[in-house]
């Protein structure tokens, strides 16, 4: 399954402009995160000071019970030497839990505004923007992306990028805040063993730098082979029917096993390096204690350093500080996460938009629908996403899509109100001719003029707004039949919408319905039929009285039981708008005002029904098809009347 | 009415709105879930040794540190400071060097099982007749391979190995503590319960939360794939703005539960904490005063002040190891029911292989056959024909007739509930089914092609085909031009599910793989509705061609392809009530010259 948008690391922006947009992204928020940086300000203040208060603590026990010189200590908090000893215990540890309070308190409020500013905030706005974006991608985006690879973008790859602002970037801050705070502090009380305890240091993140190249390029490689696992199994399932039919099960389930073990494989080498890292890193951190033990001790020994507030607030600080240290592989990690997942996001916020309103455009509200091609042709480009090899990928496909890649010297000229049927064989271009009025593709050659004006220089709003289509297959959101029905123009009274709805011949049969116009579609027990599922459409596509009506071939998908029910539902839609209306059957043709015919991109013949029958050709030839069928109703009596 | 407000926040019922979130600890569901790390087997008994080795090391570590703090520091003696320097050193060294191996066999180890059981569930699932596949949703499936799995494989690796650490680390810790002194430790231990208490009542909060958070989720998550799906519509109907707006209130509303999650657990560590600053003031407070009063060193105090985080660490994540397990055995129940399901049928164990004479058609009959897919409600009573070799028969009939489902029965998709469906005069319970459908090419009424190139899809009924044989298949259907005609001929990938190419490109493949294993049984289900009248009558032609020689069913709404049919059967409720050549039904007058008539007036107008 080639996933032409997920390029590798060679391809695409490198991971530096990766991180300077997202840095760009983070200063968005950059309130609120110094709001949150603030806070662990103060909580590593507080920190700091209840382990001095500790460590002030033993050194006056030991003070009091040996004797020992109490030595200054870095607050200069200095002891009542009048009270009673276990008062100024007291007095300590009602200060220790009084620091205690406050940083709950405090630890709580930045856990909630951390979540906020991640979840109400940045998730909310880069989903909401990409899904705006995808919105306005061409037709030749979702062509080349599968469904699941789109959701993934914006459902869990942007979770990845918020990873970046939060795990990444704030903790990132309050590692290197953290750090120089511990530092100073430790240095206050010992240069000399501050530097030994943090020899190790540099070399620690020299190490996670390394790792974190390495590995970056097998996480997104195993992100693949899982989600074309997940794809196998969606497929088979779907595809059940055909596996068993042809009695294909063994194959299938191969293709299955290799996806399988092929991450299986690829786990086992992220596995190797991410467990021969870990106990490296933990090892460096265990030197440092290991120095601090050894000189610290020294120190202490030959009285260079205080054994409570100088050793174990020392030992208490390197512990901090290890924790912090050793978050740097989780940053790391993150990063790389993040990293993938930026990619992904910001390869649908940059796509190009290939069909946009001119900004001169033309505003025209009411068209009448007048519909010219003027020599016009067309033709697929490849798309301008992605990569080299990836654009070729994406060609194939892309162009593949419509029915057909190519149009030539097509002239055309409609007036407003007739109704002109395209008939051609698979392949001949049918469908992309009609995509070309809505602009859901441009020409590539000529021009094609709606009310006399080029539509490339028409509002594209307007223009849409003006059209109403009907696919082959019926696409109806989950939601109530009203709300289907005024899809286009959602401010619709209700009288509008019955209106659509009469006209489309379904007033009736959604009355039957369980819960009528508030009957919500898609789920199971609403099962419609394709006939009814065609007709909403159809309401769907009159409920703003457009003034150009495009049907392509809307009885397709339906089955013939119930194609009759449409047939009413579209005469009376069909009335007084200019339509274009891809078709095979006689009884359609023949209502025509028009009818051409279609073959490998041009149009061949063109005329009424009766002028083409008297033409041979491929009209001809289908109409005496179906003419053919019904000469054997008659009666073979009949010649003895 | 329908205010455009109210058509926002649909409430759909999740898929799995009535699945369980959390299920208690199962000794049977875990040790049938260490069944799938056999491959592994030795790995996970050193893995066991090496976590108790490791709870261990690890307060050993810190103990070490509190005691040469206490002793040799204390005391002011050099050498011994250098000795237990070294002896850190070296525990450090085995500790670390120990965890590499730790770390790689439990990843190892879950990721085995992982595969193991989407292997199983892949090939469990496979085996089920159509009835299961009609009534299980595509969605469920997937969660179960995926989430479900994945926290079973969370459990594995890490749930039984990080609290058997976790829990010798307590003890251990515990340990120590109670032998420098015993008063202290009491101390220690009664603000264990507190811990506990704490935790229990915020992990089973959090659990609620986020279990609605994900299910908020997954209305996202739905609502954008409508969109994807819909794209077309809703460019050709300008609703960008208007699905963007209720998109970002959907958005708001998933984000207050994740807010909600979060406040709740913002709450947790904090409270944790204050739990460990309050044991120092108490350390100091009462060890204090026991120092002065001579009960205590000084030195105890440091051992006590280090130890106590070690000892207090596990509780919030042995009680977050909880949670993962109850999790995972919630999943395992589903997984393992899902495993365990039989199928509703599965072929005899004495069936053999239908013979498979060169070149010869099969004959099918089907003597006094009653069906339904709810046995309760029979859609076939009673049927009786015979199909000889090389026949075509074209079934007709109102939607609901059974048409459908008497080619289910012909594919062994679906047992007959009463009566017998003959092939070559052999009863078709005692044929195995491979050897049935290998010898059979069905058109499916909604095509469905893979992944892949066109090449790939076709050659799907005959693997070992060339590409010559497919050409030609193709060039038999006289359809080779138009596939050739498609932007990378029989290369172009066809996108998910055949996106890439119209409805009439998808039937033509179809075909095409349907005819080029040569089958001696053919079914085609409405085959040529999406197909365009001038394409469909150039396959008709070529399909008269190819029917020849084989034996063929074909249900039909246009009656223009069944004009050709050696007998035609017409059903209504489950009954055969006409048979004949179409010639014969029309001069008949009867039920099928009505239909026909209805079918010309709605060809020509």
């Amino acid at each position: 399954m080639s996933k032409p948008m997920s390029a590798s690391a060679a391809a695409g922006p490198s991971n530096g402009a990766l991180i300077r947009r997202l840095f760009g992204l983070a200063w968005r928020y950059r309130l609120r995160c110094l709001g949150v940086l603030g806070i662990q300000l103060v909580l590593l203040t507080m920190g700091i000071l209840g382990l001095s208060f500790t460590g002030i603590g033993i050194d006056y026990i030991l003070h009091k019970l040996n004797g020992t010189p109490l030595a200054p200590n870095r607050l200069h908090l200095r002891l009542p030497e009048a009270w009673p000893p276990m008062h100024v215990l007291a007095m300590l540890a009602g200060l220790i839990m009084a620091l205690a309070l406050c940083r709950g308190v405090l630890n709580y409020i930045y856990g909630v505004q951390l979540n906020i500013l991640v979840q109400r905030h940045i998730v909310v706005d880069l989903r909401g923007e990409a899904y705006e974006k995808l919105q306005r991608l061409s037709f030749r985006f979702y062509d080349a992306n599968t469904t699941g690879s789109i959701i993934t973008r914006v459902t869990s790859d942007v979770q990845n990028v918020r990873m970046f602002v939060d795990q990444v970037l704030i903790q990132s801050l309050i590692m290197v805040i953290s750090l120089t705070v511990y530092v100073i502090y430790m240095a206050s009380l010992s240069p000399g063993l501050t530097v030994a305890c943090l020899a190790t240091t540099p070399v620690l993140w020299t190490m996670a730098a390394a790792f974190s190249r390495r590995i970056q390029p097998e996480y997104a490689r195993n992100r693949s082979l899982v989600e074309k696992m997940v794809q196998i199994l969606s497929e088979s399932i779907q595809g059940i029917a055909v596996t068993k039919g042809f009695g294909r099960e063994a194959e299938n389930r191969a293709q299955f096993d290799a996806a399988n073990d092929a991450i299986l494989i690829q786990q086992h080498s992220i596995f190797w390096q991410v467990s021969l890292f870990s106990p490296a890193v933990g090892f460096l951190t265990r030197i440092n204690m290991m120095v601090l033990l050894a000189y610290g001790g020294w120190l202490v020994i030959h009285g260079g350093l205080a054994l409570g507030a100088g050793l174990v607030v020392f030992a208490g600080l390197l512990d901090q500080f290890s924790g912090q240290v050793n978050n740097v592989a989780n940053i790391v990690n993150s990063a790389q996460q993040s990293l993938i997942g930026a990619r992904r996001v910001f390869e649908i916020l940059d796509a190009p938009v290939e069909v946009r309103t001119h900004p001169d455009a033309i505003r025209r509200p009411r068209l009448e629908g007048a519909v010219r091609f003027e020599n016009v042709s067309f033709t697929y480009r490849g798309p301008s996403l992605g990569t080299a090899d990836a654009a070729a990928e994406l060609s194939a496909v892309a162009a593949a899509r419509a029915e057909d890649r190519v149009l030539r010297d097509i002239e055309l000229e409609v007036k407003p109100g007739q109704c002109v049927a395209i008939l051609g064989a698979t392949g001949a271009g049918k469908s992309v001719l009609m995509g070309l009025i809505p602009r859901f593709y441009d020409v590539t050659g000529g021009r094609l003029l709606v009310d006399g004006v080029d539509v490339r220089h028409l509002h594209l709003d307007d223009l849409r707004r003006n059209i109403g289509l009907v696919f082959q297959e019926s696409f109806l959101f989950s939601n109530t039949v009203a709300a289907n029905i005024a899809f286009g123009h959602p401010a619709a009274t209700m009288a509008q919408i019955e209106r659509a709805a009469r006209i489309a011949a379904a007033h009736d049969f959604i009355l039957r319905l369980p819960k009528g116009y508030d009957t919500i579609l898609g789920e199971s027990g609403n099962g419609l039929s394709g006939g009814q599922r065609q007709r909403l459409a159809i309401a769907r596509a009159v409920l703003l009285e457009p003034a150009i009506l495009l049907l392509d071939d809307p009885t397709a998908a339906i089955d013939s039981e119930t194609e009759h029910e449409i047939f009413e539902a579209l005469d009376r839609a069909i009335a007084g708008r200019t339509t274009f209306i891809v078709a095979h059957r006689l009884s359609t043709l023949r209502r025509a005002d028009r009818i051409i015919v279609m073959a490998h991109g041009r149009i061949i013949q063109q005329g009424t029904h009766a002028e083409l029958m008297q033409v041979p050709g491929p009209y001809l030839h289908v109409a005496r098809l179906q003419l053919l069928d019904g000469s054997e109703l008659q009666p073979p009596a009949a010649a003895s009347a | 009415m329908s205010a455009p407000d109210r058509m926002v926040l649909v409430h759909r019922p999740a898929d799995d709105d009535d699945e369980e979130q959390f299920k208690p600890l199962a000794w049977g569901l875990i040790r049938r879930l260490f069944t799938y790390s056999a491959p592994v087997r030795t790995k996970v008994r050193r893995l066991t040794v090496l976590t108790i080795i490791r709870s261990i090391q690890l307060p050993a570590l810190t103990a070490v540190v509190a005691f040469v703090i206490k002793g040799p520091i204390t005391r002011h003696d050099q050498a011994g400071l250098i000795l237990g320097v070294l002896g850190y050193v070296a525990l450090a060294l085995t500790t670390d060097g120990l965890f590499h191996f730790r770390q790689r066999y439990a990843l190892e180890i879950g990721e085995t099982v992982v595969n193991g059981l989407r292997a199983d569930i892949f090939a469990r699932m496979q085996r089920q007749p159509m009835s299961f596949f009609h009534r299980m949703k595509l969605g469920r499936i997937i969660s179960r391979v995926t989430s479900d799995v994945e926290a079973l494989r969370a459990a594995m690796q890490d749930v039984l190995f990080v609290s058997v650490v976790q829990f010798g680390q307590m003890l251990f810790t515990a340990a120590v503590m109670l032998w420098t002194d015993w008063v202290m430790f009491l101390v220690v231990l009664a603000m264990a319960p507190v811990l506990a208490l704490v935790n229990n009542h915020f992990r089973m909060k959090l659990s609620v939360l986020s279990r609605a958070s994900q299910e908020s989720f997954s209305r996202v998550t739905a609502t954008l794939a409508e969109s994807v799906n819909g794209i077309r519509v809703t460019q050709g109907f300008v609703r960008q703005d208007t699905n963007a707006g209720l998109f970002r209130r959907l958005l708001a509303d998933h984000s207050d539960y994740n807010v909600a999650l979060g406040r709740a657990s913002a709450i947790l560590s904090p409270l944790l904490e204050l739990n460990s600053q309050f044991f120092v003031a108490i350390l100091l407070l009462v060890g204090g005063w026991r120092v002065f009063h001579g009960a205590m060193e000084v030195g105890d105090l440091i051992v006590f002040f280090l130890l106590s985080n070690v000892f207090f660490a596990p509780f919030a994540i042995i009680g977050n190891q909880y949670n993962q397990a109850l999790i995972a055995m919630a999943g395992a129940e589903r997984v393992f029911h899902l495993l365990d399901t039989p199928p509703d049928w599965e072929d005899a164990p004495d069936a053999c292989p239908l013979p498979h004479p060169v070149r010869t058609a099969a004959a099918v009959e089907f003597r006094q056959v009653s069906f339904g897919y709810n046995p309760a409600q029979p859609v076939l009573h009673d049927l009786n024909f015979k199909v000889e070799p090389g026949q075509s028969v074209a079934l007709v009939g109102h939607t609901g007739s059974g048409k459908s489902s008497i080619i289910n029965l012909v594919a062994k998709f679906y047992l007959p509930d009463r009566g017998e469906v003959l092939i070559d005069g052999r009863e078709i319970r005692t044929l195995t089914s491979l050897s049935l459908h290998r010898q059979m090419g069905i058109v499916p009424q909604q095509n469905f092609l893979f992944g892949g190139t066109v090449l790939d899809n076709i050659r799907l009924s005959l693997p070992e085909a060339s590409e010559e044989q497919v050409r030609a298949a193709a060039a038999q259907l006289d359809c080779l031009d138009l596939l050739e005609a498609l932007p990378r001929g029989l290369r172009t990938e066809v996108g998910e599910r055949g996106a890439g190419l119209s409805l009439g490109q998808r039937q033509l493949i179809c075909f095409a793989r349907a005819l080029l294993a040569d089958p001696r049984i053919v079914i085609l289900d409405e085959a040529t509705s999406s197909v365009d009248a001038l394409t469909e009558d150039r396959l008709q032609r070529a399909l008269v061609l190819l029917l020849r020689g084989r034996t063929s069913f074909i249900v039909a709404h246009r009656l223009s392809t069944i004009r050709q049919a050696d007998q035609v059967l017409v059903l209504d409720q489950g009954r055969i009530i006409e048979r004949g050549t179409h010639r014969d039904l029309l001069a008949a007058a009867g039920h099928y010259a009505a239909l026909y008539q209805q079918f010309v007036r709605v060809e020509e107008g």
